[in-house]
């Protein structure tokens, strides 16, 4: 039997999704145990695992290097990988969000916004593009993305927005959705073909937890 | 300063010795294989006029494509696809032909597409396309010759994916969702996003019926019995008709005894403003992108002005080299060939062997390097051949096998 492989994302993702793996009667002992090896296995299922960076999750499964990643929705937007989408898992949830000053509540429409901060270049492009139709300059940024209107780097932000605090702490506003966000599970597309069996029945145990 | 004269562009790459000659094989085997089930070959030109595959309702996207303009300032492109220039020469240079026709290509293409995972800006294609018919006869002949393509390429263990897109479109004419909603449930359909069609769903009064339908389609894949378990009453005249289709290929499938490798995937709703009926693709271990695909396309070559049917597949080499490089059924290196080497005086009768061996088939070089034997040796060992002959000024031989 081939190994399936599997790309999870590292970070505030990993506990839960691998809560949800156990659940699904893999063995992850390897995996919580803090070890340095970059690939753990579950031999009896045989099953990999290993840890990447969430941008880096969907290209480890478009090319087929994993079989199955579990990252989030800003991720897989951002990368625009082509890939199965199989299943939200429901965890992590938050929104996708343009923000700006207070001012320009409600009156989107009537300015022409050029500057964009965020560390969602392709979300923020695309966004402008189909859904307001605009040009926009984006500036990309690695983080704390609300100072750049603060300090007149841009004039709004695409970010990912939780509870709103920090927003509202910086009396920033949200202006428009853009998308819901949560944690997905990937699938290449060759493989949900040539493992139909095994990956299906993954996706159906994990199904019946959510 | 020359900064990039020591470098190829990305995603163009030099394909040397070994590669080259695994390369070669392959597409001779290809070529062998198509022209032993009636497929005769034609070569289109690396360069076309942007408007044949761009331009207004253009089939493929202008940022995929290299352009450049010709003397006169008219946009050129760089062949990004092998199956529009059939068209064009279907409509053009044939018109006079006796149809159906069969033929085959095999070329280098080229898109600005992403790169990695065997994909390459410049990447070969090998594709068989049959003109002037519309039958399940014909559709089941290409996807057949698929089969062979990738069995001739050395891959054993591959899946060829059957969908049909008038399956979808009839769904959607039933459904009566508008225009851009449908082509937002296209897309989570393509994702295989479960959850975002039946959000799609929810919006709308669909049927009940047909609405689980719709959300069964991106489930809808695997082996070909499940076609069996959908039910005709609710799909409307359109869809129904599309499920006839593939069952009727794959019928004749069966009787030609290629129906092994066979399954479906009616949730294959990619490229649906190209193919017009069956669609298909072809996968295997080892990488991640399909290695072939191919489909019904009858509305391709009336843009170039003829009312033709046509159905037809490509098969990416450079993805295939790859699987079977991942697999490890590449044919290992084997030595072979002679270097003749002769005495002072000797060359006239060396020459003459080299000649015979090379009459016989065997590859065989006259030595030119003139050192003693131990470098000869090195020089034969690493160019992989098989044994040195040393030809005496008396004519007696001596051998030495590497």
């Amino acid at each position: 039997m081939r190994y399936i492989t599997i790309a999870l994302a590292k970070g505030r993702l990993t506990e839960l999704s691998i809560s949800l793996l156990e659940g699904a009667g893999i063995d992850c002992t390897e995996l919580k145990s803090n070890s340095r090896k970059l690939i753990l296995t579950d031999e009896k299922n045989k099953i990999r695992f290993f840890l990447a960076k969430p941008a880096d999750v969907p290209v480890y499964v478009e090319y087929g290097a994993a079989d199955i990643g579990i990252v989030g929705k800003d991720t897989l937007l951002e990368e625009g990988r082509d890939l199965y989408e199989v299943l939200n898992l429901g965890f992590a949830k938050c929104k996708m969000c343009v923000a700006g000053p207070k001012e320009l509540e409600g009156r989107m429409d009537s300015i022409t916004i050029t500057r964009v901060a965020t560390k969602y270049p392709e979300i923020a492009r695309m966004y402008f593009r189909r859904k307001r139709k605009e040009s926009v300059e984006i500036i990309k940024l690695s983080g704390s993305v609300e100072l750049a209107p603060l300090v007149g780097l841009s004039d709004v932000i695409v970010d990912l927005v939780e509870t709103g605090r920090t927003l509202k702490e910086n009396g920033l506003v949200v202006l428009d959705e853009i998308a819901d966000i949560s944690a997905r599970m990937v699938v290449n597309r060759v493989s949900m073909k040539m493992e139909k069996e095994r990956i299906g029945k993954l996706i159906q145990d994990i199904r019946k937890q959510l | 300063m020359k900064p990039w004269n020591l470098y190829t562009p990305e995603g163009v790459q030099d394909i040397l010795f070994e590669a080259c000659s695994q390369k070669r094989l392959l597409e001779d085997r290809l070529r062998n294989v198509f022209r032993l089930n009636g497929y005769r070959e034609l070569e289109t030109p690396t360069i076309e006029f942007f408007d044949v595959f761009g331009g207004e309702r253009g089939l493929i996207r202008q940022e995929s494509m290299y352009k450049f303009c010709d003397s006169k300032g008219r946009l050129l492109v760089l062949r990004p696809d092998l199956t529009v220039p059939v068209a064009r020469v279907a409509a053009t240079r044939l018109k006079n032909q006796d149809f159906p026709l069969k033929c085959c290509y095999i070329g280098n293409t080229f898109s600005f597409d992403e790169l990695g995972g065997g994909r390459q800006h410049e990447f070969t294609q090998a594709g068989c396309e049959i003109l002037g018919i519309n039958s399940p006869e014909a559709d089941a002949e290409v996807i057949a010759m698929a089969i062979e393509a990738i069995k001739a390429t050395g891959i054993e263990d591959f899946q060829i994916d059957i969908g049909q897109v008038e399956f979808f479109k009839g769904l959607m004419e039933e459904s009566g969702l508008e225009e851009h909603e449908v082509e937002e449930v296209r897309e989570l359909i393509d994702l295989k996003d479960f959850v975002g069609v039946e959000q799609v769903m929810d919006r709308h009064k669909v049927k009940d019926e047909l609405k689980t339908i719709i959300l069964d389609l991106p489930k809808l894949f695997g082996p070909t019995d499940i076609l069996q378990k959908i039910n005709y009453d609710h799909i409307g005249q359109r869809a129904s008709m599309a499920l006839d289709n593939i069952k009727a290929i794959l019928r004749i499938l069966e009787d030609r005894g290629q129906a092994e490798h066979v399954s479906i995937d009616l949730g294959m709703v990619q490229s649906m403003n190209y193919y017009t009926g069956i669609v298909f693709r072809g996968y295997t271990y080892g990488i991640g992108f399909p290695v072939l695909s191919g489909g019904r396309y009858d509305k391709l070559i009336s843009k170039f002005g003829r009312d033709c049917e046509a159905t037809g597949f490509s098969l990416g080499i450079n993805m295939a080299l790859m699987a079977l490089e991942r697999q490890k059924k590449l044919k290992p290196f084997q030595k072979e060939g002679c270097l003749v080497c002769y005495e002072e005086g000797a060359r006239k009768s060396a020459s003459e062997l080299c000649r015979e061996l090379i009459n016989q088939g065997i590859p065989t070089e006259l030595d030119i390097l003139m050192e003693d034997i131990e470098k000869t040796k090195e020089y034969a060992v690493r160019k992989g051949l098989s044994r040195i002959i040393y030809v005496n000024r008396d004519g007696s031989r001596k051998e030495y096998p590497l």
